[in-house]
């Protein structure tokens, strides 16, 4: 057994696919000055009760500019968490710095965050440069750089690993191959060639809020053609950006696999069957039906045949372009055709809607956005904005008011987005009614909520 | 009112459990020792208990059960008590409804079989006869309006399966109300709320005054809390035999309006009327032009006024109590006008869809009740909704889903269940390999292809040379 491991280890330094001790100190030492550990509060909102409570949270930080970027895993910003009092250390001891950080949108295509370093003065820190190298193998050896936790004094460490696994849909994904402790999350990865290839990964599973992308449960290395564009040009500071970057068709598909094929005759070469049109879309005003077939998009021929594949179309479509006009071909009824969509703009979504927050009800809400209203199954004439969290001890909860609750008509003024709910609050407080009365829906039932502000605290 | 819980699932759950926790009482009780209470008040209970206890029965129903995606039967365990000398036992529509056969042991220890007469959701009260020719001990039954809290009272029944159980308590409060939004289970009447021990098995046991009248059905407990049961007032139980005794079932009217009492709106007590919350799309209601927010004021020129809950229940029994098929007049309040709508009312129909078992494709489905063809946002009462999917079923296999709304067969609209059976047992016979279904899964459709020669394949060829040991 040992035998056997040495001679392995032997033939790996023939070929010198290992890391050397001296590399890996090499590594360290050029490294550990971009590791620092971020510091934040976060508070989170019990999505059933609308419950806010508050807890302390650290994580792995790297700094990846040195005018003071910082890039850090997605874990601190989930659905119904929001991170603030963010302070970001570098250094031990007496060599500490701190700063305190601003937290930048979070992007949504890589489970990873970035903040603003805060300083009067302009910074010129240490930080990692990335290697956009994209072909590493399987079984190649990579070593993580980490901190250890806050009872070990977040001291610097390493650790080897291997890539396990290389998947390749929607994305080339690389998966580590063992448990990789905490405090290695969001740190460097490097190769034997001394590269910094990526940062150790972790994605959310949906259900935590994650994006399309997700693949749960498993470290993974996220190569750094992921985030590098983020490096480039940072995400903006405010939540209120859209996704106009983005193409949109309006369809929900799923593949073409041989039964299909089969029961209807077509060829067994894949293809996506459109099973959902969403209205209004540019697939409805393009003419697509459930049922067609797509098998070509604007000249990339479509053979999907798994759920995966779906997610490739999405992508596909998604980075098309706004506005652009493509040809999709079809398959209807068996027959091919032709037919021309002006790609829309993909609406915004529910992590892009802007919320507000009232000062006297305590009601937080924010707008039906498309995929909301998806998800709810609310047709088109249900028209209102959607509690997102109600504050304890608020004239609101004492309503019995829930997250979810769909706010239509607030104290006699009809709501349909967050801008006049706003403005409907502002003519309530205006009047100083002794009671405001709000009709809702919840569930598919619609109901009043009679709510008793209380003016001389608050005003 | 998220916590509380019928006991619905719990008395088929302690089936399993019932052996268990006979010997776990049996210890309990050697470990207590033995209490007396004193003088006068423990002789009028017992006095009380000897008036109803031969009338009690301990009902055993086999019913019927549609769990993941399977037709299963299950014994399950309640109480009832005996109304007339001819046989007829009141009890809960949970203890036995659906149920194949029902057994019943009476106080003497007697197994007699009985036929479900009928059973109403709404109030949860069912009524079963005995098969038996002899003359029966019978209950007396009090009058609900007359009881106030404070009063002593006895439940009796089988706690957890133990026949001939009694506890005592008294009345917490006359006239709690249950939300019915959510569970929808008891929109016409308020509860007696007692402190006498009510544990799952108690269901459709008598809740008795210290005369030995039967004021109450218990039916309910809260869990997790201590000693907080409820009783359907045997006021509206007697009114509910009676029509199921008399039809079978009780009938009822619908228009399709939710109510909320005038402090969901108004604090102000000048303020009459109750609120209109919601209209049901496809309703009468809603073809009278009535609206969310009409203050209703008088049903057929008859007053209502509800300022609190509590006062709900009796006006929404007034308007299911309205003459089916008829129109009757509804005056509300909008804004400063007051106008008199003519609602044409409608059967209420069956409170849930009637389910089904498609063995060869390993699921169960259902009658869409008016409920959910609401919230799947479905224009019209079509399809049919999955109920359940078996485990390496062929349904499961091409991802039907519980919650599904089958809309298509091979391109043929689904018009109700008894319609899907139909095609689905000519898919069957015909064996054809593919069957196209579209189905809803909330907003979005999608196709599932059902391969049906998978499982037809026999692991042995049948007509193959030779023998088979």
């Amino acid at each position: 057994m040992w035998n056997s491991l040495l001679l392995l280890s032997a033939v790996l330094t023939a070929t010198g696919d290992f890391f050397s001790q001296a590399a890996l100190e090499r590594a360290y030492n050029d490294l550990t000055p971009a590791i620092g550990i971020v510091r934040y509060s976060l508070e989170i909102t019990d999505p059933a009760s609308g419950e806010v409570s508050r807890r302390d949270n650290n994580a792995l930080g790297l700094v990846v500019a040195p005018d003071g970027l910082v890039m850090a895993l997605g874990h601190m910003v989930i659905e119904n968490t929001q991170p603030f009092n963010i302070v970001f250390t570098l250094g031990h001891g007496s060599e500490e710095r701190r700063f305190d950080a601003t937290l930048l949108k979070k992007p949504d295509d890589v489970n990873v965050v970035f903040l603003r370093l805060k300083s009067d003065a302009p910074l010129d820190l240490p930080y990692v440069r990335f290697s956009k190298a994209n072909d590493l193998a399987l079984a190649a050896p990579v070593a993580l750089f980490g901190r250890l936790g806050d009872t070990l004094d977040f001291v610097h460490a390493i650790q080897e690993a291997r890539i396990a696994a290389i998947l390749e849909k929607p994305r080339t994904t690389y998966c580590l191959d063992q448990n990789v402790r905490f405090g290695y999350v969001g740190g460097p990865v490097i190769d034997t060639a001394g590269r910094v290839v990526g940062v150790v990964g972790f994605d959310l599973s949906r259900a935590e809020g994650g994006d399309v992308y997700s693949r749960s449960g498993h470290p993974l290395l996220y190569q750094a053609e992921l985030f590098q564009k983020y490096i480039d040009n940072p995400p903006s500071l405010t939540e209120e950006q859209s996704a106009e970057d983005y193409a949109w068709l309006g369809v929900f598909t799923q593949p073409l696999t041989d039964d299909f094929a089969e029961y209807w005759g077509l060829p067994k070469e894949g293809g996506l069957i459109v099973s959902t049109v969403v209205a209004p879309s540019p697939a409805v005003d393009a003419g697509l039906l459930p049922g067609d077939v797509i098998i070509d998009f604007d000249g990339t021929p479509i053979r999907s045949k798994l759920d995966s594949d779906v997610l490739s179309f999405t992508k596909l479509v998604r980075e098309a372009g706004p506005g652009r006009e493509v040809t999709i071909r079809i398959l209807r009824d068996g027959q091919p055709r032709e037919i021309r969509a002006r790609l829309g703009v993909r609406p915004r979504t529910a992590r892009d809607a802007g919320e507000y927050e009232d000062p006297v009800f305590g009601l937080t809400v924010r707008e039906i956005t498309t995929d909301i209203r998806i998800a709810l199954n609310l047709s088109e004439d249900v028209q209102g904005v959607i509690v997102r969290r109600v504050r304890s001890g608020s004239p609101a909860q004492l309503a019995n008011m829930r997250p979810g609750v769909i706010i239509m008509s607030f104290g006699d003024y009809p709501v349909s987005t967050v801008d006049e709910f706003r403005e409907a609050v502002d003519k309530v407080v205006a009047r100083k009614p002794a009671e405001v009365s709000i009709f809702a829906r919840v569930g598919p039932a619609t109901g009043f909520f009679r709510l008793e502000p209380r003016w001389q605290n608050n005003q | 009112m998220r916590t509380l819980n019928t006991e619905k699932r719990q008395v088929v759950r302690n089936v399993r459990k019932a052996a268990a926790c006979a010997a776990l009482a049996l210890l309990a009780v050697a470990a207590a020792g033995c209490v007396t209470a004193g003088g006068g008040s423990e002789r009028a209970v017992i006095r009380a208990k000897n008036r109803v206890a031969p009338a009690l029965v301990h009902i055993r129903p086999v019913k019927e059960v549609y769990a993941r995606g399977k037709r299963e039967e299950v014994v399950a365990i309640g109480s009832g008590f005996i109304i007339s000398p001819d046989g007829y036992v009141c009890t809960n529509e949970h203890v036995i409804g659906q149920s194949r056969a029902v057994a019943c042991i009476l106080s003497d220890r007697n197994e007699v079989e009985a036929e479900v007469v009928g059973v109403d959701p709404y109030t949860d009260i069912g009524v079963l006869k005995l098969k038996t020719e002899r003359p029966l001990p019978y209950v007396t039954l009090g009058d609900s309006e007359k009881i106030e809290s404070g009063q002593t009272v006895l439940a009796l029944g089988s706690p957890h399966g133990l026949a001939r159980s009694v506890s005592l308590g008294i009345i917490s409060v006359t006239d709690r109300h249950l939300d019915a939004a959510e569970a929808r289970t008891s929109p016409f009447n308020n509860w007696i709320q007692t402190d006498a021990a009510i544990n799952p098995g108690n269901s459709g046991g008598p809740l008795v005054n210290l005369r030995g009248e039967v004021i109450g059905v218990n039916a309910r407990m809260l869990r997790g809390a201590e000693n907080v049961g409820f009783a359907i007032p045997i006021n509206v139980a007697k009114e509910v035999i009676d029509a199921i005794i008399r039809d079978g079932r009780v009938r009822r009217s619908w228009v399709g309006i939710s109510l909320q009492e005038m402090m969901a709106k108004t604090d102000d007590p000048t303020q009459r009327g109750v609120v209109i919350s919601d209209i049901d799309p496809l309703s009468p209601a809603s073809e009278a032009a009535l609206r969310p927010g009409d203050v209703l004021v008088a049903v057929n020129g008859t007053p209502v006024d509800a300022r609190f809950p509590e006062d709900l229940p009796p006006i929404r029994k007034r308007i299911t109590d309205l003459p089916i098929g008829e129109k009757a007049v509804f005056t509300v309040r909008r804004g400063d006008e007051t106008l008199d709508l003519e609602v044409l009312t409608e059967d209420a129909g069956e409170f849930r869809g009637t389910e089904r078992e498609f063995p060869d494709w390993g699921f169960t489905a259902g009658e869409l009740t008016l409920d959910q063809v609401r919230r799947a946002q479905l224009p019209a009462r079509v399809g049919v909704i999955v109920s359940g999917v078996q485990v390496g079923g062929i349904a499961a296999s091409a991802r039907l889903d519980q919650g599904d709304i089958i809309l298509e067969m091979d391109n043929e609209a689904i018009e109700n269940l008894a319609h899907f059976t139909r095609l689905y047992q000519a898919a069957v016979e015909a064996r054809k390999g593919l069957v196209l279904l579209r189905v809803k899964r909330g907003a979005l459709t999608r196709f599932v292809l059902i391969r049906q020669e998978s499982t037809a394949t026999p692991l042995l060829p049948e007509d193959t040379d030779g023998h088979v040991e």
